[in-house]
């Protein structure tokens, strides 16, 4: 059933896909100014792609599916899947070269969006991650380009492999040289998202410039004001753009209206940080449930827990720091933590599966991807990550599937490939990314 | 029809509106006007309107359409075209009946007449000048000079339109959109995002400050970087110290320790110690000082011709100096606390600051007297693992480094005496003077470094300021104040504290509740959030303090120092968040000072009331009504700023401008009957002279004289044109001017060059292609060199890129190394004509084209204009390897055409003679197709010559007037930011006549634009001009 959206990022090279990756994302605010165009062809919705991350790996013992469909077996871990396991990928085997060899932890997590070779010591590069690389093509469609949270505060400093810590708290990249900051308050989250703060900051400065032409126009001569008026008449046509921008969430609200569906309903969180990360990470989740409803942004990320947490588990009866948790990563105690993690991307995915839209769901025109940075947090092995994908993102993906690359061979299970991939699904031209030049086999 | 007048339209608003009501020239007029009816009408309805006429006139120009006088002095430019042609007997062309050598004498004088009255008529005549937007090329330069960043933000700009003289720089061409405002709020937001809040003032970091990591690399590197530049080297002293010792026989008799030391760039007050220790009385001249001394006195006396010896020795004594203190530096370690790391923070800040305090002091166990048996090799303890002390391992490397060293060994019975001299020493010549970087550990022996003042906390951020010896020995007060603010500034803009504190709450701050068996998994949690509090609160650190001073007395085989330790700690942390929470409230009302200093100088003039009153209450909106913090606030108001019309636009005010005590000032230098104009106010004149030689904004000094008036002193204005052809952003005037003059300025976007068949053509080449006109202009304006050396000049400038490509000797560095080469003609280059950049972007791909080289020398060197071709030209073919014929054959054929020769004879030669240089601008001996090349060329008017000097002489010969004049009037329709009018042409006799008598130098070029009346004056604005006829 072929049902896409009017693709636009079609017919780009990758030359210029990078290179808008660079331009764009220094200009994150751009957003604001780009034209709304919110009229939607009957049966044709955005895809989304979402991903959630947990550092320090898994309990792998607990972590595995077989099968296929309503047949398909999953483990205790992955059991918070089963409601919805028709519409999941469990995907194994995969694993990211560059995120090897250089060191644990930083150099396991820096890189594990973007594939690409980063560097230890003062100076920080890394490569321009796949959510924000998607967002520069996509994000123009929408208010904001992408939404990047996080339950925990990012870290700076150094590690003891001489990598910055910077690599351990983001995994989205606007550039090789700088993360994009994460936003760790939902309160601040929740209003940016309908305040459109960036809009009305620049309506700010047009109104300002433009009073400030009026003023000028008195004290030049005749002659000159001829320029001053064109200068004023740019300054309010950019003025009723961004205006325009401004008052999009009227309809986002009127799309609902249309397709017959009601906006969930979500009350402003509380000030300042939740005290218990069950809360936290389920506003989160919330948060970026509504974006993708009212289509205020198609790509979002949310660091769980970052690579080497030091999130407390009380409610779940462990003692440990996360980290420190992970280096016993058999014990029961950090299965639940996983588990607890995985829940969380469950609770989103089925969210956005009672979210109707035509007739099917958000979840159906999205792609959700949950993702450790391990396998083995007692070993730092990365050699394979755990990953789940669910959600058909319109219908590109088929889904029920446990999908295995252990024996493929070093080439043939690259998650840049499953990136590769997934830029093809959404639409947008590359012929490489990262380590990869060939997309994910069978996906 | 339509085309033509369209096309005078232009020239019209170029020319200012026509003229003026003028009475008393009325006769004047007259009698040309009746020239016109009566001899120029009949001549050209006889002999040019037949070609130039018509539905479809030749070269696209209507000689019919002129109907009156006045239509034909709005477009004089070209009716000079018509006087030369005819005057060269080209027109009408070969094949055409002939004019009456009489007839056409009349109307040769008749149209020089009327140029002569007309251009004297006005002489002076300012013109219109538009208000225009800057330029990208201005706005880039004077963001650049604006934020001390150069951030290029235009990148993505669509290219300016240029003006009839081929500059982007005037109203006349430069026009807003809403697209292109888009683009500069984007530009404002991004040169924001660089925006830095200091405890005093503002500034602009090289890359933005979007995250921590950002702010943190930002205030980091400044640290690092001050550190580097400080004079540590013992070897610099040493050798200092020796130039005073022998000042009275080396040439600097008078000298002191103080000039030395400034001299050399050298710390006065250290290298006063150093002197002291080497020379002065010391307690104890045994031990370190007694053998430094021996060596201090074995330096070669200054006769012996031995500086590299000197510098060897100097080295020695250092590399001595450095080897004992390495020996004799005191080691710490943590205070051992059960059930604690070593790593845990307020232990491991113990050691830090006991390394840091100690550096100026030895260790007394490092000293062994005669009699004492050598000590046993100690055992190495492995590479620390995590959570270990480091200690261990470092105390045992020392002693092993130590073992068999005689500088350790005392006489028995006087080891009282060594120690006194050991102290004496270490006093003055620290373990180190600063600690920049660590590695996972401290001390640490791996090669593992890098971490830029890292404290090597495990797994959460943290800094440690380690330089007291430097701020002791090294610095003067300013120095100190200076490092202090540095890294005040590294809390005020990285909240490097109050971070550090935020993590190792949450993080690290568990292992004082764990229980007494702690271990690693402790370490790694935190303590609860406060209900109560900010974590950072007064009493919540004291809280946390108090668990750890408990934790240190549970157990008494702790290290008893340990409470001091923590106290010292917590209360560090504390007084450190108290005291950047009142830098920051103490910051805001001088960030706001800043940012109307940013305003006055991002307008270029000065700042009235009400400007600054505007962008306050524009702040404060943003605070109280839109609910920004005070950062983004700031921010938003520098956006505002940058996009304001003061800035974006060079306007004249018409009071604002004005120095305070001038009412319209009288017009500077001008004839008595001329235009209504009244000279620019000051700043209005530092801005003009900024733009014009730099591109870019006013400086500080230029503003100065704006600021006195004294600037309209032309003496002034030339003594600080002087000033700016010497400075680096010349570089502005050279790229800006010489790009568009001679079409080079997009040469770095070039694309036209096929890289299979040129492989050598790569990014780094074609930069270097650009680089070279650039450089030679820059020379040539910073040296106040002849224009002549333009065209003549027998040297150029190469980095070993372009030295390779042109067979020239690569000298020694990479691509950013520049050289001039003399003598360039060996080589076949000199000057501008044989600069790649102009032979390459004149190739169509896989041929050379004499036409287009030829065409650009007559037409930008020389001054030609030269009409477009007609529609119906044969095309070459696109490749020489595949022609049957060679280029030089094929354009012979082509000029057995008369249509065409008339044209192609003034200018196929110039190309001709370059047929020595490939599509790249490669010197070759063949073509593509393996035909030898000729680089022979007849010249109009009957020389001929060969190649590069060939085309040089004929210039010197017969054309040099030519390219002078071109010249002038070039630089001053870009100077003037406006085409040239006809009143323009005796300025550009005087310029001529200027430059020959100053030896051609280019700055009485610059200097007679800029003292003109065009350039110090603008046309009164209330004078009231004819409305533009034509249209």
């Amino acid at each position: 059933m072929p049902r896409h959206t009017p693709d636009p990022g079609s017919g780009i090279s990758r030359r210029a896909v990078l290179h808008g990756a660079g331009v764009m994302m220094a200009l994150p605010w751009l957003e604001s100014l780009a034209p709304t165009a919110k009229t939607y062809v009957a049966e044709v919705f955005p895809k989304r792609l979402a991903v959630l991350f947990m550092g320090n790996g898994i309990n792998e013992n607990h972590w595995s599916a077989e099968g296929a469909g309503a047949a398909m077996k999953l483990s205790k871990t992955l059991s918070v899947l089963e409601p919805f396991k028709q519409k999941v990928n469990v995907i194994d085997g995969l694993f990211n070269k560059a995120a090897t060899g250089q060191g644990i932890h930083p150099a396991q997590t820096g890189n594990l969006l973007s594939g690409a070779q980063i560097q230890k010591g003062a100076v920080i590069r890394s490569g321009v991650s796949i959510d924000q690389l998607i967002a520069s093509h996509v994000g123009q469609e929408t208010p904001h380009e992408s939404l990047v949270l996080s339950c925990e505060q990012p870290m700076t400093g150094y590690h003891e492999t001489n990598f910055s810590l910077a690599y351990s708290s983001h995994i989205s990249w606007q550039s090789p040289h700088s993360p994009v900051p994460v936003e760790v308050y939902p309160s601040l989250a929740f209003d940016n998202l309908f305040e459109n703060r960036s809009s009305v900051r620049n309506i700010s400065v047009l109104d300002r410039v433009k009073d400030r032409a009026q003023t000028l126009t008195t004290k030049i001569s005749a002659v000159d004001r001829a320029k001053l008026d064109e200068y004023l008449t740019s300054v309010r046509e950019v003025e009723t753009r961004v205006e325009k921008m401004r008052q999009s969430k009227d309809v986002a609200d009127d799309r609902a209206k249309q397709t017959n569906t009601s906006v969930f309903a979500m009350e402003r969180p509380a000030n300042g940080l939740p005290e218990d990360l069950r809360d936290h990470a389920r506003l989160m989740c919330d948060i970026i449930a509504l974006a993708f409803q009212t289509d205020r942004t198609r790509v979002a990320s949310l660091l769980l827990a970052r690579d080497l947490s030091a999130m407390y588990y009380p409610f779940l009866g462990v003692t440990d720091g996360h980290h420190a948790a992970s280096h016993d990563n058999l014990s029961d105690g950090y299965e639940r933590v996983a588990r607890f993690h995985l829940s969380q991307f469950s609770y989103l995915a089925q969210k956005l599966d009672s979210m109707s839209e035509g007739d099917e769901t958000v979840l159906d025109n999205s792609c959700l991807m949950f993702l450790s940075s391990l396998w083995i947090g007692r070993t730092h092995d990365n050699s394979r990550l755990p990953l789940v994908l669910a959600g058909g993102l319109g219908g590109t993906i088929e889904t029920g599937r446990t999908l295995s690359y252990l024996g493929a061979g070093d080439d043939n299970r690259r998650m840049c490939s499953l990136y590769l991939s997934l830029l093809d699904r959404i639409g947008i031209e590359a012929d490489h990314f990262g380590d990869a030049e060939a997309p994910l086999a069978r996906l | 029809m339509r085309r033509s007048r369209f096309w005078r339209g232009i020239v019209l608003a170029a020319l200012g509106g026509g003229m003026l009501a003028s009475p008393g020239l009325a006769a004047v007029q007259s009698t040309a006007e009746r020239g016109f009816t009566e001899t120029v009408q009949p001549f050209v309805r006889q002999h040019c309107t037949g070609c130039h006429g018509g539905a479809s006139p030749v070269a696209q120009f209507d000689l019919a359409s002129y109907g009156t006088f006045e239509a034909v002095v709005e477009d004089h430019a070209r009716w000079e075209l018509v006087m030369e042609r005819l005057d060269a007997g080209e027109m009408p062309p070969a094949g055409q009946p002939e004019p009456p050598r009489e007839e056409r004498e009349k109307v040769i004088t008749w149209i020089r007449e009327m140029r002569d009255a007309e251009s004297r008529r006005r002489a002076g005549d300012p013109g219109r000048v538009l208000s225009h937007r800057l330029s990208n090329a201005e706005y880039s330069y004077t963001i650049r000079d604006l934020t001390g960043v150069d951030l290029r933000p235009t990148r993505e700009f669509p290219v300016d339109p240029a003006n009839l003289e081929g500059f982007d720089n005037s109203g006349e061409s430069l026009t807003m959109s809403s697209s292109l405002l888009t683009k500069y709020l984007q530009a404002a937001r991004e040169v924001s995002a660089h925006l830095v809040l200091t405890p005093d003032g503002l500034d602009f970091a090289p890359h933005p400050m979007r995250v921590e990591t950002d702010r943190e690399k930002y205030a980091i590197q400044r640290i690092v970087d001050f550190y580097r530049q400080q004079p540590t080297d013992y070897a610099d002293y040493f050798e200092a110290a020796w130039h005073y010792k022998h000042h009275d026989v080396l040439p600097q008799v008078g000298a002191t320790l103080e000039s030395v030391a400034t001299e050399r760039q050298l710390s006065t007050k250290y290298l006063l110690l150093v002197w002291q220790n080497l020379e002065g009385s010391v307690t104890e001249e045994v031990g370190p000082i007694a053998t430094l001394r021996r060596m201090w006195h074995a330096l070669p006396p200054p006769d012996a011709d031995g500086a590299e010896t000197l510098r060897t020795e100097c080295l020695r004594m250092r590399d001595f100096v450095v080897e004992v203190r390495r020996h004799t530096a005191m080691q710490f370690a943590a205070p051992e606390v059960d059930g604690l790391s070593p790593w845990s923070q307020p232990l491991i800040n113990w050691k830090y600051d006991q390394f840091a305090s100690h550096r100026r002091e030895f260790d007394r166990t490092a000293l062994r007297q005669d009699s004492d048996p050598e000590p046993a090799p100690p055992e190495i303890p492995g590479y620390p693992r995590l959570g270990e002390e480091a200690a261990p391992r470092a105390r045992a490397l020392q002693l092993r480094a130590r073992a068999g060293s005689s500088d350790l060994v005392v006489p028995d019975g006087e080891l009282a005496r060594y120690e006194r001299a050991f102290a004496e020493f270490a006093n003055v010549f620290p373990d180190a003077f600063y600690v920049s970087e660590r590695g996972r550990f401290y001390p640490d022996d791996s090669a593992d470094k890098g971490r830029f003042l890292s404290a090597g906390y495990h797994n959460v951020m943290g800094y440690y300021r380690d330089d007291q010896p430097l701020q002791e020995l090294v610095l003067d007060d300013e120095g100190r104040v200076r490092l202090d603010r540095l890294w005040d500034e590294f809390d005020f803009i990285a909240d490097y504290t109050g971070r550090t504190w935020v993590q190792y709450f949450f993080n690290q701050s568990g292992e004082v509740h764990c229980d007494a068996r702690g271990g690693f998994q402790c370490r790694e949690s935190g303590s609860n959030r406060p209900s109560d509090a900010k974590v950072s609160a007064t009493s919540v650190i004291l809280e946390l303090r108090d668990a750890y001073l408990a934790k240190a007395t549970e157990n008494l085989t702790n290290d008893p120092i340990a409470p001091e330790a923590i106290q010292v700690h917590f209360h560090k942390v504390d007084d450190t968040l108290r005291r950047v929470e009142r830098m920051r409230v103490d910051a805001e009302p001088l960030h706001l000072e800043a940012l109307l200093a940013f305003a006055e100088r991002a307008y270029r003039r000065p700042l009235t009331t009400l400007d600054g009153e505007d962008l306050l209450a524009y702040y404060r909106s943003l605070r109280e009504v839109t609910g920004l913090s005070h950062v983004e606030a700031a921010r938003d108001s520098i956006v505002s700023i940058l996009m304001a019309p003061d800035f974006l636009y060079r306007l004249d005010l018409v009071d604002a401008m004005s120095a305070p005590n001038a009412a319209p000032r009288p017009a500077a230098g001008r004839p008595a009957d001329a235009v209504e104009a009244h000279a620019l106010s000051p700043y209005a004149l530092a801005n003009r002279l900024s733009y014009f030689l730099w591109s870019s904004m006013p400086d500080a000094e230029l503003l100065d004289h704006a600021a006195d008036g004294s600037l309209l002193d032309p003496g002034v204005l030339v003594a600080q044109a002087r000033r700016m052809l010497k400075d680096p952003r010349v570089r502005g005037l050279a790229t800006e001017f010489a790009g568009n003059w001679l079409e080079f300025r997009r040469f770095e976007q070039l694309n036209s060059v096929d890289r299979l068949r040129f492989p050598g053509f790569d990014g780094e080449l074609r930069q270097a292609m650009f680089e070279e006109p650039v450089r030679m202009m820059e020379d040539v304006l910073r040296q106040n060199r002849s224009v002549l050396d333009l065209v003549y000049g027998d040297y150029t400038f190469v980095n070993p890129t372009l030295a390779r490509h042109y067979g020239m000797p690569q000298g020694a560095g990479d691509e950013t190394v520049w050289v001039r080469v003399d003598g360039a003609g060996r080589y076949d280059r000199g000057g501008l004509l044989p600069m790649a950049a102009f032979l390459t972007q004149s190739s169509p791909g896989l041929r050379t084209s004499p036409v287009k080289r030829g065409f650009w020398i007559v037409r930008r060197i020389l001054g030609e204009t030269i009409p477009p071709p007609p529609p119906s030209v044969p095309e070459l073919p696109a490749d020489e390897t595949t022609s049957t014929r060679s280029v030089r054959e094929m354009m012979a054929q082509h000029r057995e055409n008369p249509m065409c020769a008339a044209c192609h004879a003034r200018f196929d030669a110039f190309g001709l003679a370059f047929e020595g240089y490939g599509p790249v601008g490669e010197r070759r001996e063949t073509d593509l197709a393996g035909r030898l090349v000729d680089a022979h060329a007849e010249f109009p008017g009957g020389a001929s010559g060969e190649g590069l000097a060939g085309v040089q002489r004929y210039i010197q010969e017969h054309r040099q007037d030519e390219y002078v004049a071109t010249l002038a009037r070039k630089m001053l329709a870009f100077g003037l930011s406006r085409s040239l009018l006809l009143s323009d042409e005796p300025l550009i006799e005087q310029v001529q006549a200027t430059l020959e008598d100053q030896a051609f130098r280019i700055g009485s070029l610059v200097e007679t634009i800029i003292t003109s009346p065009q350039f110090r004056n603008r046309r009164n604005p209330d004078v009231q001009l004819d409305p533009v006829r034509g249209e």
